[in-house]
């Protein structure tokens, strides 16, 4: 889902290019694709990226604490941030009712604002649920889990992802 | 409350939470506050879509795509072994080449983030191998990036233009100087540190391994041609040219180079999609902190507190500089420039200050503050990209943002460094 | 004493940032009620102020009613061309007694939670180019840049151009490489947005009067006594008829300036005879209208002629 949304996106962008030059046409969805495809991207993305644990941290001082309660700090911040998605995700589905309700529609593709809006939920759950299962991996294993299969520590392989 | 919320995300950031937390529990505090309560939280799911809605951010997925394929595949190493055969035995001869494709990059792309992304990726390892250590390389490239605010075309300078009524004309040519004054302080540093850190230089290459050199980099030289002439000559938009660089890149390496398939190159789209992701859920977040903070009039109230009307032009330029710095520590600069420059105006118009001189300081203090901790988006994007860890990312910082700092106060005690080329081409 | 927030879609000193300016003063003067003003940008675009306006957490809103064209398709008729009169004394006439816009379109903004307090014209919209406009000829190849509506791309499309979808933030610098070669927008606008530094034509054939409408959120409106109601009304009242010879006094000091800033600027307001031929475009544009928007937006569009007919009187 994620690689096919940048590719689309790259297929759009230049797709509007050749429009132009070879038809003298521009795709006047092209904008309106582009927003809804980086949507997708951002929130496919960061669920993703809590399955790698991924995710931006400071952890200087996180990281000069002894194991235990490093592991303990862990399981706290991963509760928290789960509750947080799972929050984030009820309010985003209310505010997708609030859209579909007033009956917005993108004016070049014309379809409903709210069904752009969907990944934003879906992404915020999913995420929330790859924290929450973190903070149960880190409560039953004896090692310390930055994400669901991902043991602590960065690796060398920094060009991989 | 500014005071309360600042305070908890500090914690929060210290402790390790994810960095989208401290932002989202930030704009949460700011939501409970002036709404009396959770009944208007969907308005904070509206600014996170918001955050990542406008058209100049596609430009950044795009770039990192294109960049990632050329460093996978061989495009980025042809270029880079082409510019080492032309400065590979000068010393610190790379990291100023590094300074100086990171300014022009970011000059033409209009993008910090995928000038960390398009000139970083191919251009760190390769500092690695040749003995720079890793913070000065990250420090560096983050730094350098924010050059690209400068220099025209600027977005940041377009909407201080069209907020304050300055002509965008004058401001571009107004961020040239500095922006160059700023590579070269980059560039003399760069050449100390490599001095001072002994980093070995190779031999001096022979015009006949130089000619090899250009010939095996004559496809990837397209990327170049593609965006600065297909943007300066009127073919694409900054983000078009970013998808015609990611066409180009896998023409060259699925089909000239044959050195990728198409399973590495959906790879590759999914790790863009991975590190587009970790950074824009900050930028959404981002937006939701920054709307609240608009929103309580929290700029206000701090600057009258300081009591800005008492002053003369250059204690208004340095709260400006201040003001602008510290915001952009925290919020998005575009969000800052809009919010700010209003509150400013009268205070500027007042006590005779050149808008022009105003905008650029402006725009400097915008690009530092975008590569400053604790909220810096260049920050985010290296550590995605990189997969370093946050303290690693900023360790190198230090000299440059004393340089960046130096340059901001010379230019409220000498404006003739920002002015100098806009009199001479506008005939003031 | 409440504190009521007002966001609007220019900057503090263009035609809609004075219009807020006058309402703040009128209300503060007459009652102990504070307002505050939020400018374009400082909570989020159009679209973010007007569903917060829904969402009661803004009292007082600026949206033009083109952009409100995905929530009262309606409202596009202002992008239909040649709506409006094109002479000053009929435009305030229109503004101040159109039926349209004081009966019909007031229940449209109710059902979306939304008290319509006033409609005022910004100032005339002219187009920038590279080379002179005579004619819809002299569109002809002309990548002209409009906002993604599908009325405004059937005008420029009826009047010769190739209109082109370009966000914003990229006209000036697309204007400036040659991306594109053309864009419209209010006189004012033309000088706050620079953008005659990058095209050397302005043209002026009368076709549209960018018009703004002023929301208060219906709830918060309806809950007030009938005092604040009144105090509302006068105020909107107030800065209408300051703003009508304010928009049309800055429109003319624009064009001053920029023909100071830039001598060599070509400045062409069309004749009624080189007209004509835009003129003659627009039914189809009215076309494309109807099928948008249906009996309603027929009924409208037939109001608004009547409205402008009896304004031109
Ligand atoms: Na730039
Ligand atoms: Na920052």
């Amino acid at each position: 889902m994620l690689a096919v949304g940048v590719l689309l996106m790259a297929a759009n962008t230049i797709a509007n290019v050749v429009g132009r030059f070879a038809f003298g046409e521009s795709l006047f969805f092209a904008e309106e694709l582009n927003r809804l495809l980086i949507i997708l991207i951002t929130f496919a993305g960061i669920s993703y990226a809590a399955r790698q644990g991924r995710h931006i941290r400071m952890s200087a001082i996180y990281d000069t604490l002894p194991p235990r309660p490093r592991k303990a700090l862990m399981i706290v911040i991963s509760i928290v941030t789960a509750l947080l998605m799972f929050a984030l995700c009820y309010y985003a589905v209310g505010y997708i009712e609030t859209q579909a309700s007033r009956g917005r529609v993108l004016p070049a593709l014309s379809i409903p604002v709210w069904i752009t809006l969907v990944w934003a939920p879906v992404g915020f759950f999913m995420t929330g649920a790859q924290y929450a299962l973190t903070a149960v991996k880190n409560i039953v294993e004896k090692d310390i889990y930055l994400s669901t299969n991902v043991l602590e520590g960065y690796d060398d392989d920094e060009m991989e992802v | 409350m500014a005071l309360t919320i600042f305070s908890i995300m500090i914690i929060l950031l210290l402790l390790g939470f994810p960095m989208m937390i401290p932002l989202i529990v930030g704009a949460g505090v700011g939501f409970y506050q002036m709404m009396n309560g959770f009944g208007q939280m969907e308005t904070m799911v509206q600014q996170f879509m918001a955050g990542i809605r406008p058209a100049s951010l596609i430009a950044v997925p795009l770039f990192i795509f294109a960049a990632d394929i050329m460093t996978r595949g061989q495009s980025a190493n042809r270029l880079i072994d082409m510019v080492m055969a032309f400065t590979g035995h000068i010393k610190g001869g790379l990291a100023v080449s590094t300074a100086a494709a990171c300014t022009m990059f970011g000059a033409v792309s209009g993008s910090t983030q995928a000038t960390v992304v398009a000139i970083g990726s191919p251009l760190r390892p390769r500092m690695l191998k040749a003995g720079y250590k890793d913070s000065f390389v990250l420090a560096l490239i983050v730094n350098a990036s924010d050059i690209a605010f400068l220099i025209p075309p600027s977005i940041g300078m377009i909407i201080y233009g069209v907020v304050s009524n300055t002509s965008i004309a004058e401001l571009f040519i107004a961020g040239i100087g500095p922006g160059l004054l700023i590579l070269v302080l980059f560039s003399i540093y760069s050449i100390i540190y490599a001095y001072r850190n002994d980093v070995p230089t190779e031999a001096r290459t022979g015009w006949g391994d130089r000619l090899r050199a250009v010939r095996e980099a004559l496809w990837p030289l397209g990327f170049p041609v593609i965006i600065i002439g297909g943007i300066y000559g009127g073919v694409f938009s900054p983000t078009e040219a970013a998808a015609a660089c990611v066409l180009y890149a896998i023409i060259l390496e699925f089909i000239v180079f044959r050195s990728m398939n198409a399973a590495a190159i959906y790879e590759t789209a999914k790790s863009t999609g991975l590190i587009t992701a970790v950074v824009f859920i900050l930028v959404a977040a981002g937006a939701a902190f920054s709307w609240i903070i608009s929103f309580a009039q929290i700029p206000q109230q701090v600057l009258t507190a300081i009591g800005i009307t008492e002053m003369g032009p250059i204690g208004v330029l340095f709260v400006i500089s201040i003001a602008f710095f510290i915001g952009c520590m925290f919020v998005d600069p575009i969000v800052v420039i809009l919010v700010m420059v209003p509150i400013f105006a009268p205070v500027v118009k007042s006590v005779g200050l050149d808008p022009v001189l105003v905008g650029a300081i402006i725009t400097l203090q915008v690009a530092i503050g975008s590569a400053t901790p604790p909220f810096g988006c260049d920050i985010f994007t290296a550590i995605a990209v990189f997969k370093r860890p946050y303290v690693e990312v900023i360790r190198g910082t230090p000299p440059f943002i004393v340089i960046l700092l130096g340059v901001s106060v010379a230019m409220i005690f000498f404006p003739q460094i920002a002015l100098f080329l806009r009199d001479l081409a506008f005939g003031y | 004493a409440d504190t009521w927030r007002y966001a609007f879609e220019e900057a503090l000193e263009e035609v809609q940032g004075k219009y807020a300016q006058k309402f703040k003063e009128e209300i503060e003067a007459n009652s102990d009620h504070e307002i505050q003003l939020f400018p374009f940008g400082t909570l989020g675009e159009s679209v973010d102020t007007m569903e917060q306006a829904q969402a009661g957490i803004l009292q007082f809103v600026d949206q033009s009613p083109g952009f409100t064209g995905a929530l009262i398709p309606e409202a596009q008729v202002f992008f239909v061309p040649y709506l409006l009169p094109q002479d000053n004394e009929s435009l305030f006439k229109f503004f101040r007694d159109s039926k349209a816009i004081h009966e019909l379109f007031p229940p449209l903004y109710a059902e979306q939670g939304l008290e319509l307090l006033s409609m005022f014209p910004e100032g005339e919209v002219c187009m920038t180019t590279q080379e002179p406009v005579h004619s819809p000829e002299d569109l002809n190849e002309v990548k002209f840049r409009v906002m993604t509506n599908p009325l405004l791309v059937e005008s420029y499309k009826a009047f010769g151009a190739t209109p082109t979808p370009l966000p914003w933030g990229e006209v000036y610098g697309a204007m400036q490489t040659g991306i594109i070669q053309g864009q419209e927008n209010p006189r004012f606008f033309l000088e706050s947005t620079k953008m005659y530094e990058v095209t050397d034509v302005i043209t002026c054939i009368g076709h549209n009067n960018f018009t703004t409408a002023v929301m208060a959120n219906k709830d918060f409106y309806d809950g007030l006594g009938e005092e604040d109601q009144q105090l509302i009304q006068n105020a909107a009242d107030a800065a209408f008829e300051y703003i009508l010879d304010y928009q049309v006094a800055l429109g003319d000091e624009s064009f001053e300036k920029i023909k100071e800033a830039k001598p060599e600027i070509e400045i062409n307001i069309l004749s009624e005879e080189e007209r004509k031929p835009f003129m003659a475009t627009s039914a189809s544009v009215e076309e494309a209208f109807i099928g948008m928007t249906g009996d309603k937006g027929a009924e409208i569009l037939a109001q608004m002629k009547a409205d402008l007919e009896a304004a031109s009187k």
